[in-house]
Formats: structure tokens, C-alpha cells, sequence
């Protein structure tokens, strides 16, 4: 049993606390699910389970944990490891060795567990994961997914009573991560593990979980059952927001628990206006676009267009070859076949006239960001392009980012939306026309989306054309115009979203799933009440 | 041969050898050697080249030792010309002596660096680290993961760059490439946060305790004081076993409290390296040659190492034993194609 009774913490130098009066009991063998906005304190909250939180942090801590009979705040993280194990956030970044059972046999060496035994418990943990055929492989030949597995079983070789994951699937794309998610829930009942998860993604996991606990940003928690919790949540998965809006109860967790009340029947299906696009003159356009790396053909014949006024979504699995379609039209990879931006051939163009008219936003936006403040960012883009701006303007430029009140901040100290926005602002400011952004929803939490979806939308109507790279399929339904699903270096389908959405059972909302044959793929769709 | 110990030894006795000698036939032969050992063994183990870059290191330093001792130093009597004297440092007799002075010393640096890529070549990098104590644990760990965490910086390196050039800034001027450097350093801090964090969530901590570490810091003082006053000792002509008794006892003093501390560390290793008859074999040979050398050595019978071109060149000798213990490092190639 986790007992954790009026825990307050604060990070060093900082007077604010993350954590405040936080109360939870958690029973044995039950899957706990931790949500609520980024930099609410989730992670933090994981970490006082294993004394990461104050062993690790430092800062101050007060209040009462009880992790099955030991006190992390007491015992610190040697003790607390070998009573619960925890898998981070991106795979690549745990790692000490190369060589699968190297790695999960990590933990073993360090407590100087005899070798026998050593080997045995190596082998029961592949077993048991059913991971026994990875066993010799080196990790970096491993996928994001097999790579989060091997993870996992690095922390539960010792047998921990408990398993605490941090956002485990926010590097993955959609299959992968239901994949691991099944996986885990599977842990609970095959180990009889008491498992913590924090998860922006609730839908996948709100079926599987025993208790919801929902932190808010002042760093106050609320625990329960999801069905009650999720009541008085303002933030929730499509389903639920649905089943709220037509007062089903109680509120079903999965696709399948939804009453069957024939609803669609009553509600007037309706057509979406499928919007104005310009499709005269593509923005830029590829045709048999070949991309060869080290011998492996990553694009095949590709023929994909771009229009002004237009939110493009380009979808499809890891290693699909989306990033790479990004990269060649950036003139970053070399390529076979031709490539025209604004009707030129990007080849007579040159790379500093793409770039004039291009931004690029990377998977990871602290790529771009190294300046002392805000302000100095967008000055840092504009001197790039020899352009001269008054500060006023700048300043009247970053208002419509949200961003005016930290203009003078230092980047890296914003929360991860603001962040996010920053890196927008400073790749946008020469006002160029096109705009890729590759995989912008990662690790943000519902309200950060929507923010990004109104900057879209409103550049969308500046007649700028935008193509955005993403696994999220909820919000490329949100947002998208126009659809590409990319598939093997090929393109399966180009087109409406509504077929995208709905039709390719591996992309479908919940929505869709929800309501088949209604045309239906976002809650905006449904005619409540009308 | 496989054994990470059983290649210490091969290590040790190849680099004495080279260390011991400056006559070219000795180095010539060990050269021929370790180049036959060093390609067989990179064509098993590895897809890149391994001979040319290796002989471009070795040509190079033959050129530059050969340039530097000719233009330096004026010593010899063959004089092949003269530079002004007036020339600072350069200027004097160039002399086919320090030429070749200057080639043997090349010789030997290239020689050694070939040797120690070699033991590279035979050994993982598990293997490498699992040669330091445990005591050491902490800095195993260090050295394997600055190994891994090489490649997945240069991608970061890689994408951040690419991020920065569509920003419109032309990466030209040096100037132009902090915004490159400023965020991989913040990335490659943050990534190093991570993962000891992952670390520490499965029991990885400093295992030295107090005691340990007051302990190896004293023996290490003690250690040094012997081994100087050995030297001291020898240097006012002091019968070579007093120093050497001194040596032993400062030997001895390491040994043990890297014993003592290692005994202290409760760290346990999933592999374990075993002999194999080739290993045991090569080990007990490579042992004798290197003793047998030693011996020959300081009881003056093997007068034929001690060549130098100096005063006057003349023809280097050989001798048959001289010869036989230069074969010596081989003895992996006849075990290799059991690897």
C-alpha cells in the first residue's frame, strides 16, 4: 500500500510550492492514473515515490509517505529502488549500456546480486514480457516502442512492488503507443504490480485504471474513481466530453461501454463544408520525389502538393518516411525527381530564397531557443533575413502570440506551451508563407493544444499554407483541411479528413468509433441538442 | 585469444619490447607483426579499414620525428649539408645520423599506437571497462556511457543545426555557430540529468564510503613516497635491489588498498570472462618471452638491442634470441582463428 498524507514540496530556489497538501492511498495491485497540465507537479509527485524527490532534487519537503512499510524521504533512493522501479519519459535517454540484457541486468550489478541468480532473473523478466528473442540485440537497433519495453524491463528485473512510469508513450506514434499501453495494463494483473502512470493521452489508459488523481496547476490533487473525477474535469478525451454533453452516466471509460441510443438517428447528420482551398497553384509541390539513405529507398515516387490557405496533416507510422517528405522539401536531404516552390524549381531557387518564405518548427522547439530573452529571440530571426524592426512592433507581434508579458524572460524558464509559442513567434516573424511544424502536440496538455490550433487556424485565414507533421490523431482531426497518410515511404491516401478519420481504422478518432456512419470524426461535428 | 587479461599481458610485453629497443631490425620485425595481427584481425572484426589509416599515422610520424631530430639536432658525422648558422635553432650541420634517429623514434611512437589499437580491436568495450577495480565503479560507468552517448549527440548536433539554418542563419562566421552550440549543451546537460536519474532509480550510487577513500588516498601517498625514494636511491648508485625492494613495497602498497577498498564495494558483474586453453597458453608464453627478455636484458646479454646511430651510422646487429622474443606478440595469430 502507497500512503502519501499532506505532502508539500518545493524545488530549490524556487518559493512556490509544486506540490501542495497532497493526500493519496493507493492499494496494492491496482493501476493508478495520474493527470492534470503540464508542470502541475505530475513527475514530481512520481518521484517522491522512489526519493528521487528530495534524494536527487533537493528542495524542501514536508508531509508523510508510506511506501509498502519504507519512508522514501528517510531512506532515500538506494533503499527505494528495490522496492520500485520507474521507466522515463523518452527510451533513448536511460540507457548505460548497448546490449539488451546488459542494460536490464543494470540494476542487478548494483545491488550485487550473485551472478546465478543474476542470470536467472534476466531470464524471467524477458519471459515474462515476452521480450526473450531481444535478449542479445543491440538497443539502438530497436525500435521506440521495443526500446520503452526493454525499459520496463530493466526496472521490474528486481522484482519491485511497484512501477512508476512517466509519460512512457509521449515518443511514440499512435500504434506503439496503444501497443505499450496494453502492455502495461497487461503488467497489473500478469505481476500484480501497484502501478503509477502519468499520461497526457487519458483515453487509451482511463479503461484500465483503478483510481484517477488529478493535479491542478496550484499543485492540489483530487483522487478518486475516473468516472467521478472526470466529472468535474474540464479537460478530457473526446468520449468523455461527449458522454458529458448528452448526460450519459455513468461516464463510460471505452468506446464499447457507450450506451447504444441510437443517437445519430435523432441528431441530423450533417455535411462539413469542406472550406475554400485554392487549388490552382500548389504552394510547393513534389512529383516522383525519390529519397535514397544508405541504400534503403525512405520516399518512392512521391507526387504531394501544398496549397495557401491550407492546414495540411501528414500522418502515418514511425519510420513512414514523413520527417524525410519534411527534410527533401526543405532542400536539407538529397533527392531524385523535382521539387517547385511558388512554381520555381527549388534547385534554380537556392536555399536562402526557400528559407526567406519557409518556417520550420523541430520536434524538439529548445532547438532554436539560446538567447537571453524573448525579445532578443525575434530580433536573432530577423537579423538572419537583414530585416529592421522597431521594438514596439516586435512587442506588438509577440502580443498576438500571448506572449507580450515575458518579452524580457529567459526562454528556457517558460512553461512548455509558452515555449512552444516563443519558438512559433521566432520562426514566423519574417512573415513567411508556408509553415512546417513537426510533431507540435508533443508532450502538451490539452489547453497548450488548443492554443496552437487557434494560432493555426488564424494563420490558415492570413492564406499562409501549413503542413504539420503528427502521431496526435485528435488533433490533426482538429485542425486538418487536408489529409496525407504516408505509408512505407509511399502515399495510402490523399484527401478529405473526414475519409482519413474515418475510413483507416488505425487513424480513426473516437469520435468516429463512436458514431460510424455518421461522417462524424470531432465532438464539433455532433449536432448536440439542435 | 579472448581473454580481456590474457591481452593486458600481450599489451605489456608488446609495449616493453618496443619501449626497450632502438634497433630498426627488432622494431622492423615487431612492426611486420602487429600490422599482420592488426589487419587479420579488423577484417573478422570490423567492416572499416584498418591498415591505411593506420599506415598514414605510421608514415606521418616517421616524417615529422625525421624532420624535427634532423633540423634540431646537429649531431653525426655524416654531414649531408649545412644551413647558415644564423639560423635560429636550425641552422648547423644536417646529419645522416639524427635522420635516422629521428626515422627509429618514429618508428617506435607509430609501432606503439598500432599496438594499442590493436588491443582496442580485440576488446568491447565491457571488456575495457571491466579491467578497472571496482572500487572505481563510478568511473567505469562514466567511460561507458560517454562511449554510447557519442552518437545520439551528433543526431541532436545534426538536427538543432538544420532548426537554426531554415531560421536563416548561414552557420558561416564563427559567431554564427552559438546558436548551435548553446542548445546542444543545454540538451546534452539535460540529457545527462535524465539519465542518471534513471540510474539512480536502479541503485546506482557512489559505493566508497568514508574510510575507503581516506584509505586509497593515503596508501597513494605512501605509494609515491617509496617509489621516489627508490629512485632517489638508485640515482646516488644505491645497489639496484634496495630500490627495487623500495618499488615492490610501493607496489604492494597500491595492491592492497585497491583490495581492501574493492572488497568494500558490493558490486557484482553479470558476465564473466573465462580462460581458454589458447588464452592460458599465449599468456604463459608471452609471460617467458617478456621475462626472458628482461633478464637478458639486465645481465647485459643481449648487447644487440642497444644500437644507435650515433656517433657514426653503422650496420645494426642481430641476435637469434633477440629475434625469436621480437616474433613474440604474434602469438594471438596462432590462436586467431579460434576467436
Amino acid at each position: 500500500m502507497i500512503n502519501i498524507s499532506h505532502l508539500f514540496y518545493q524545488y530549490p530556489n524556487t518559493d512556490n510550492d509544486v506540490l501542495k497538501d497532497v493526500s493519496l492511498t493507493i492499494s496494492p495491485g491496482t493501476l493508478t492514473l495520474i493527470s492534470g497540465p503540464s508542470g502541475s507537479g505530475k513527475s514530481t509527485l512520481l518521484r517522491c515515490i522512489n526519493g528521487l524527490v528530495p534524494h536527487f532534487s533537493g528542495g524542501l519537503i514536508a508531509g508523510e509517505i508510506d511506501v509498502f512499510g519504507s519512508n522514501p524521504i528517510i531512506d532515500g533512493t538506494k533503499e527505494m529502488s528495490r522496492k520500485v522501479g520507474m521507466v522515463f519519459q523518452e527510451p533513448e535517454t536511460q540507457f548505460v549500456y548497448d546490449i539488451v540484457e546488459d542494460e536490464i541486468a543494470f540494476s542487478l550489478e548494483n545491488f550485487g546480486i550473485p551472478r546465478k541468480i543474476m542470470h536467472q532473473q534476466v531470464s524471467t523478466v524477458l519471459k515474462n514480457l515476452g521480450l526473450c528473442h531481444f535478449r542479445q540485440r543491440k538497443i539502438h537497433t530497436l525500435s521506440g516502442g521495443e526500446k520503452q519495453k526493454i525499459a520496463i524491463a530493466s526496472a521490474l528485473v528486481h522484482h519491485p512492488k511497484v512501477l512508476i512510469l512517466d509519460e512512457p508513450t509521449s515518443q511514440l506514434d499512435p500504434i506503439a503507443a496503444a501497443n505499450m499501453l496494453d502492455f502495461i495494463a497487461s503488467l497489473k494483473s500478469k505481476l500484480g504490480l501497484t502501478i503509477l502512470i502519468t499520461e497526457h493521452r487519458l483515453e487509451r489508459l482511463l479503461p484500465y485504471a483503478d483510481l484517477l488523481a488529478d493535479l491542478s496547476p496550484d499543485g492540489r490533487l483530487e483522487s478518486g474513481s475516473p468516472e467521478e473525477i472526470l466529472m468535474h474535469m474540464d479537460q478530457v478525451p473526446p468520449i468523455i466530453s461527449i458522454a458529458k454533453q448528452i448526460g450519459v452516466k455513468p461516464l463510460p471509460l471505452k468506446i464499447e461501454d457507450f450506451p447504444n441510443l441510437e443517437l445519430h438517428r435523432e441528431l441530423n447528420i450533417i455535411q462539413k463544408d469542406p472550406g475554400e482551398i485554392n487549388t490552382q497553384t500548389p504552394v510547393i509541390s513534389t512529383q516522383n520525389l525519390t529519397v535514397n539513405i544508405n541504400m534503403t529507398k525512405i520516399l518512392d515516387h512521391i507526387d504531394f502538393r501544398l496549397y495557401e490557405g491550407e492546414i495540411h496533416t501528414l500522418i502515418g507510422k514511425n519510420g513512414a518516411g514523413k520527417t524525410t517528405l519534411l527534410r527533401s522539401m526543405m532542400g536539407l536531404t538529397p533527392y531524385e525527381g523535382r521539387i517547385q516552390i511558388f512554381s520555381h524549381d527549388a534547385d534554380e531557387l537556392g536555399f536562402r530564397k526557400v528559407i526567406q518564405n519557409l518556417a520550420y518548427l523541430p520536434q524538439n522547439p529548445n532547438d532554436l531557443l539560446f538567447a537571453e530573452s524573448v525579445l532578443v529571440e525575434m530580433q536573432i530571426t530577423l537579423r538572419n533575413h537583414q530585416i529592421h524592426r522597431e521594438i514596439s512592433e516586435i512587442q506588438g507581434f509577440l502580443a498576438r502570440f500571448g506572449l507580450e508579458e515575458v518579452s524580457e524572460r529567459y526562454p528556457r524558464d517558460l512553461s512548455v506551451g509558452e515555449r512552444q509559442r516563443t519558438a512559433l513567434a521566432a520562426i514566423t516573424i519574417h512573415e513567411p508563407e508556408i509553415i512546417f511544424l513537426d510533431e507540435p502536440t508533443r508532450g502538451m496538455d490539452y489547453e497548450a493544444k488548443n492554443t496552437l490550433k487557434d494560432q493555426l487556424i488564424e494563420w490558415r485565414d492570413q492564406k499562409k499554407a501549413i503542413l504539420v507533421v503528427t502521431h496526435d490523431v485528435e488533433f490533426a482531426a482538429l485542425i486538418a483541411d487536408r489529409v496525407t497518410i504516408l505509408d512505407k515511404g509511399e502515399i495510402l491516401f490523399t484527401g478529405s479528413p473526414k475519409t482519413a478519420f474515418t475510413q483507416f481504422s488505425e487513424f480513426q478518432t473516437q469520435t468516429a468509433a463512436l458514431f460510424p456512419e455518421t461522417g462524424w470524426f470531432t465532438p464539433d461535428d455532433i449536432p448536440f441538442s439542435k | 585469444m579472448r581473454h580481456s587479461k590474457a591481452w593486458i599481458i600481450w599489451l605489456v610485453v608488446t609495449t616493453v619490447l618496443l619501449l626497450t629497443t632502438r634497433n630498426p631490425v627488432y622494431l622492423f620485425i615487431i612492426l611486420g607483426v602487429v600490422l599482420t595481427l592488426g589487419t587479420l584481425m579488423a577484417k573478422q572484426k570490423t567492416q572499416q579499414p584498418w591498415l591505411k589509416p593506420n599506415l598514414r599515422f605510421l608514415v606521418t610520424m616517421l616524417v615529422l620525428s625525421a624532420l624535427i631530430n634532423t633540423l634540431f639536432t646537429h649531431v653525426g658525422e655524416s654531414v649531408l649539408f649545412t644551413l647558415p648558422d644564423q639560423w635560429l635553432l636550425i641552422g648547423g650541420d644536417i646529419t645522416l645520423e639524427s635522420l635516422v634517429y629521428g626515422l627509429i623514434n618514429g618508428l617506435v611512437i607509430g609501432a606503439l599506437y598500432i599496438t594499442f589499437n590493436i588491443f582496442n580491436l580485440a576488446l568491447s568495450i565491457k571488456q575495457i571497462t571491466r579491467l578497472i577495480p571496482n572500487v572505481f565503479h563510478p568511473i567505469v560507468i562514466t567511460m561507458t556511457i560517454s562511449l554510447t552517448f557519442f552518437p545520439s549527440i551528433q543526431r541532436r548536433a545534426r538536427e538543432i543545426k538544420e532548426a537554426q539554418l531554415i531560421r536563416g542563419n548561414p552557420m558561416k562566421r564563427i559567431s554564427d555557430w552559438l546558436p548551435l552550440l548553446l542548445p546542444l549543451l543545454i540538451t546534452s546537460l539535460e540529457k545527462a540529468f535524465l539519465l542518471s536519474e534513471s540510474m539512480t532509480a536502479r541503485g546506482f550510487h557512489n559505493q566508497r564510503d568514508q574510510f575507503s577513500n581516506r584509505f586509497l588516498a593515503i596508501s597513494l601517498i605512501f605509494a609515491t613516497f617509496f617509489i621516489f625514494s627508490g629512485w632517489i636511491l638508485r640515482l646516488y648508485a644505491y645497489p639496484f635491489l634496495i630500490s627495487f625492494s623500495f618499488y615492490l613495497l610501493s607496489g604492494g602498497f597500491i595492491v592492497f588498498a585497491l583490495f581492501y577498498a574493492n572488497r568494500k564495494v558490493n558490486i557484482t558483474h553479470y558476465h564473466r570472462e573465462t580462460w581458454s586453453w589458447e588464452d592460458v597458453l599465449s599468456s604463459i608464453l608471452l609471460v617467458a618471452a617478456g621475462a626472458t627478455w628482461i633478464t637478458l636484458l639486465t645481465t647485459g646479454n643481449l648487447p644487440s638491442t642497444a644500437y644507435t646511430p650515433l656517433p657514426k651510422l653503422l650496420l645494426p646487429k642481430i641476435q637469434f634470441q633477440g629475434v625469436l622474443i621480437f616474433f613474440s606478440p604474434m602469438l594471438p595469430l596462432l590462436f586467431h582463428h579460434h576467436d
